[in-house]
This record gives structure tokens, sequence and C-alpha cells, in this order.
């Protein structure tokens, strides 16, 4: 008698993988690690309001006052939007396939009658939930704490909602091109790193066409919040910057974001996997 | 999934849900027209909706604060401030608790303004002593208007000045709320308040109305396009920002003074040539500011933002800079022999 069951159709099996992987990985100590980079805005947070309650006389920077709005605008570019998401995306980007490569668990995977494509959808879906469900609660404890001080939450509650918008987009971008990476090279981590803190910083201090091959080019380009210009590089980058149009901006981003996604999965599907013994 | 990723995933969208919540609660009230003041409601309901620009002030949050105080030693006290009290008997710092001005057309002269005062007036005590001064009492669909003639140089369309006699006063509209004005531009506050086209069917300033006004205690929204056609508007502001549709200007005042400048362009094209401007200006400022402390205070506190077709820039005075001006002016008046009070 032969087995007339179905193969489980790729959107079944990619949330099937979803499912699994996201317990796993919200539970690693890779979490621990993404509980630190965002907790560490929400702790100063508490520390600036203790602070202003308990009558503290107002920051100056340069021996300007700074009010709750701007010190928000500052936090979410040095915290978030420079370094949480790209780092973020990086560490977990790369590790969707490059880990279960590295604990020899991939042949369960693929021996499962699922394509393998969906086992890379599932993933990254599973990491995209997971990092939104930390990354976007800390954004808002931070606003909720910081903005009133000298500012008001209604007033800057649509910046609120375009940053909460902007950090979701920029992970599943930078998260998609990190499972590109990570599916298609070795040592993906390294790459990653580089590729953040090196190729993207330099092509943003440039003046010309080359920033447009960075994902911090369409992403900055779209935060509400004015660019600090706190050290030389960040006043460099404030007279080079052009600046995309908002269409241009979502329309590049959601070309990057598929396209990578789309190349990882016939990565996955096409790459054989040697486990080292 | 386990329990404890479950705990976890309600946890985290419970906390991105009150967030979201709260601040849509404070948006609804501090931001739209719902939420608004009803005194801020019932002024609007005086401003026509074709009004080229709007502006309120706060007058007494602005008379009590620290700014105020330190400004009230750098400024003289103002020969119209005393004028308007002998003639009417109104003391701009203690009897007046808001001001909204708004202003129709591109004409330079001020028929088509109007300035609604609300404050603590002895209406009998205004009218004595405007007829004293030579008002004439007149009614106008109900209301009381006193008016009274000037002659004076008055700008003409084109641009130049020319004597002409100009009839203008002030109207009682509610208790406790009146305007101030030429006739014309009184009785038709009035026609605006009876027919109801009025400036809350202006879409595009109300809008903009709204942005602003949350969290400041003094703002101006305008059409620029309209308002370019002006001759009163400097050639080289016209010549240079063609492309800008609206702005606006708010600020909050207390220890020191707390703004925003935004322009909205005709397309994000021109918003983004506008921000090349403007950072140009910056970065030029920032280089010619050089080791002055206070200036490069002032330049460090100038903050770009906006996307699309939104420019805005953000300042900050510090008190600081109104101490150094104190200290300029001390200086000036130890030259000539007195020290202002």
């Amino acid at each position: 008698m032969s087995n007339s069951q179905k193969p489980p159709s790729f959107l079944y099996a990619a949330l099937r993988v979803f499912d699994l992987s996201l317990g796993e990985m919200l539970w690693s100590r890779r979490t621990v690690f993404m509980g630190l980079v965002v907790g560490l805005p929400v702790l100063i947070a508490v520390i600036i309001r203790g602070l202003y309650a308990l009558g503290a006389p107002a920051m100056h920077v340069n021996n300007a006052t700074v009010t709750g709005p701007v010190v928000f605008g500052l936090m979410m570019w040095a915290f978030f939007i420079r370094f949480s998401v790209p780092v973020l995306g990086v560490f977990y980007g790369t590790s969707l396939i490059a880990d279960e490569v590295e604990d020899k668990t991939i042949t369960y995977l693929f021996s499962r009658p699922i394509p393998r494509g969906a086992v890379l959808v599932g993933k990254y879906l599973a990491y995209l939930v997971c990092t939104i469900c930390v990354v976007l609660p800390s954004v808002v404890l931070v606003w909720l704490l910081i903005v009133p001080m000298g500012g008001s939450l209604g007033l800057h509650f649509i910046d609120l909602v375009k940053d909460l918008g902007l950090l979701a987009l920029g992970l599943a971008v930078y998260g998609a091109v990190f499972a590109l990476i990570g599916a298609a090279m070795k040592r993906p981590l390294l790459i990653g790193l580089l590729y953040v803190f090196g190729w993207e910083t330099v092509v943003m201090l440039i003046p010309g066409y080359l920033k447009r091959f960075s994902v911090a080019y369409y992403l900055q380009g779209l935060v509400p919040h004015a660019m600090p210009s706190d050290s030389p590089l960040s006043l460099i980058q404030g007279i080079f910057r052009e600046v995309p149009t908002l269409s241009e901006g979502l329309f590049w981003m959601a070309v990057i974001c598929l396209g990578s996604l789309w190349l990882a999965s016939r990565t996955v599907t096409r790459k054989e996997y040697v486990l080292e013994q | 999934m386990t329990q404890r990723t479950r705990y976890f995933l309600t946890g985290s969208s419970l906390v991105l849900m009150v967030g979201l919540a709260t601040g849509l609660v404070a948006f609804y009230n501090g931001s739209l027209p719902l939420g608004a003041s009803t005194m801020e409601q019932s002024e609007f309901t005086y401003l026509p909706a074709d009004s080229t620009a709007v502006a309120y002030a706060d007058v007494r949050a602005i008379m009590d604060s620290e700014f105020r105080q330190k400004l009230r030693q750098v400024l003289p006290t103002g020969e119209e401030k005393d004028k308007l009290q002998a003639e009417t008997g109104i003391d701009i710092e203690r009897d007046i608790d808001t001001v909204v001005a708004s202003f129709s057309g591109n004409r330079p002269d001020p028929s088509g303004a109007v300035v609604l005062v609300r404050g603590r007036f002895n209406d009998v005590q205004v009218e004595t002593l405007a007829r004293q001064h030579g008002a004439q009492v007149e009614e106008y669909r109900g209301k009381r208007m006193l008016l009274m003639t000037h002659d004076g140089p008055r700008m003409q369309p084109d641009g130049t000045t020319a004597s002409a006699p100009s009839v203008g006063g002030l109207a009682f509209l509610e208790p406790g709320l009146m305007a101030l004005g030429e006739s014309a531009a009184l009785k038709r506050a009035i026609d605006t308040n009876a027919t109801k086209d009025d400036i809350t069917k202006n879409a595009d300033l109300m809008g903009l109305a709204n942005d602003v006004r949350g969290g400041s205690n003094a703002w101006v929204v305008g059409r620029f396009d309209e308002m370019a056609g002006s001759p009163m508007m400097p050639e080289q502001v016209r010549a240079h920002l063609p492309a800008v549709q609206l702005f606006a200007v708010s600020a909050h005042v207390n220890g020191g003074v707390n703004g925003m400048i935004r322009a909205d362009t005709r397309d994000d094209q021109a918003a983004e040539q506008l921000r090349d401007v403007v950072r140009g200006a910056l970065a030029a400022g920032k280089l010619m500011a050089g080791q002055d402390a206070k200036i490069g205070a002032m330049l460090n506190s100038l903050q770009m933002t906006g996307t699309g077709k939104t420019v805005s820039l953000s300042f900050t005075v510090p008190a600081e800079v109104l101490d150094l001006l104190n200290g300029v002016a001390a200086m000036q008046n130890l030259g000539t022999g007195g020290i202002r009070k």
C-alpha cells in the first residue's frame, strides 16, 4: 500500500519551524546578550528620570538645555538605530543556519519532508518575533520615561509610531541580509560585523553613490529625529548626508529584505552543508 | 510553543500596547480638535476659514515665566502697553490670559487682521475710557463695538505708504473675550461666528496647528505660498523659498525658550533642497562660531528633523543667553550713566 500523505506546504512547514525555533531562540544565551543590549537604555532612562524626579537641574549639552524629546531622539540614534538593530541582525541572522551546522543538527531538519527553504524562513520569522518582542517594548519604556521631561507624549506620539515601525523594518532587513550571509558563507559573524562596523560606517562618510549599497542609508534616512553631531565622524556624516525619500527608502528596503530572503532560501535549498567531524 | 514563551510574548505585547495606548490617549487629548481647550475652540469660531495665518499665545504663562522676568530687565517697558492701558484700562501683564490672531489675504493693510483677547475686563470701564478718547459705539449683529477713526500712514497694495483714515477699535464678543482690529475685520469675525464658516473648516491650517500646539505656549501657523504674494514679504525671502507651502513656528517659554520652526514643501525634492540649505547654514555657523561658547551653545541646540515634505528645525534659547544680554545692557547703561531696573 502506497503512502498517500502529501508533504506539508511551504507556509505550513515554515510555521512549524517557526513554532519550534521561537522558544529555542528566546531562551538561548544569545537572548541574555540581547537583554543587555536593549536593557541598558532602559536603565539609563530610569536613572535620568529618577534624577529629574529628585529635582536635579535640567540637562545641558554645550550649555544648551536639553529636553526629554531631544534626549529620546539621541538615545534612539545611539542605542537603537546605530547599534542594537544592526548588531542583533548580525548575531541572530548569521546564526539561523550556521548554528544548526555548527551543532550538527541541520541533518535532522533537512531529513524532514519539508522544503529546505521553509526551514530558513521559519527560523527567520522566529528571529523577527523574538527581537521585535524585546526591542520594541524597551523603546516604549524609554519613551514613557524620557519624553515627559519637558516634552509632551501626545506631541511626540507620531514620532514613536514611526520609530517603532522603523525598528521593526530595520530588524527585518538586517536579519534577511545576514540570514543570506549566514547561509552562503563561512565565518558569517565576522563578515557581518565587518559589514556593519566597517563597510556601512565608511560608505556613510563618503559622498557619492556607494552609500546606496548599505541598509543604513535607507534606514537612517527615515529616522524622524535629528542626527546627533557628537563626534567628528558624525559631523562629517551630517555634512555629506543624503536622505532618500520615504517611498524610495521603503521600496529599496523591501527589495533588499525580500531579495535577501529569497536568495538565502535558494542557497539553503541548493547548498550541501558539510558537517565537520 | 511552551508556556513560558507564551507568557513572555504576552508580557511583551502588553508593555507595547500600554505604551501605545498611553501615547494615543495623550495624542487625542493634547493634539486634536476634540481635545483642544474649550476656550481656544471658542476663539477659532471667529476666525475666517480663508485665514492665511493664525497665531496663539498663552500670555499668562509667558508673563509668569522666568524668561519674561529676565527679558523685562533687558527690554524697555513699552509705550504701546501704557497707551492701551490709558485708553482702555487693560493691563496686558495682569488682565490678559490668551491672545489669538488671524490674518487673511496677502494685502499689506491691516483690514484682514483680527486679534482676539481673552482675559478679565471691566466692560463698563473699557467703554467709558474709550469714549473719553473719542470712540463711537456701534452695534453689529448684537455685538457692541467701540470704533475710533485714526489718521496715519497706511501701507497701500503696491507696498508704498500713504496717509489715509482708518476706522478701528474693539468689539465685545463674549464675556471675557474681545476682538481688536479694523472695523471691517471685526464685522467679518462676527459674521464668521454667525455663519460658522470658520477656521476649523481649513484642514491645512488646522492640521498644522494641531501638530504644533501641544506642549507649546506660543505658536503661529500659516500658508507661506499665499503670504509670499504680499509686498511686505522681502524679495530675498520670496526668491529663496518658492517651494514652501505651509510654515509653523512654536515655542515653549519658561526658563528659556524651546521652539521649533517647521516648513512643509510642495514635494520631497524641494524639502531635500531646503534641508541642504539649512544643513549648510548650520555647518557654516558652527565653523564661524569658533571658540565663542555662547554662540556655540545656541548653534548646538539647533536640531534639524523631518522626513518627506517636512523640514523642522528645533532650537533652544537658554536662560544664560539672557544673562549675557543683561550683562551687555548693564555695561551700556554704566557707560551712559544709568541702570535700568
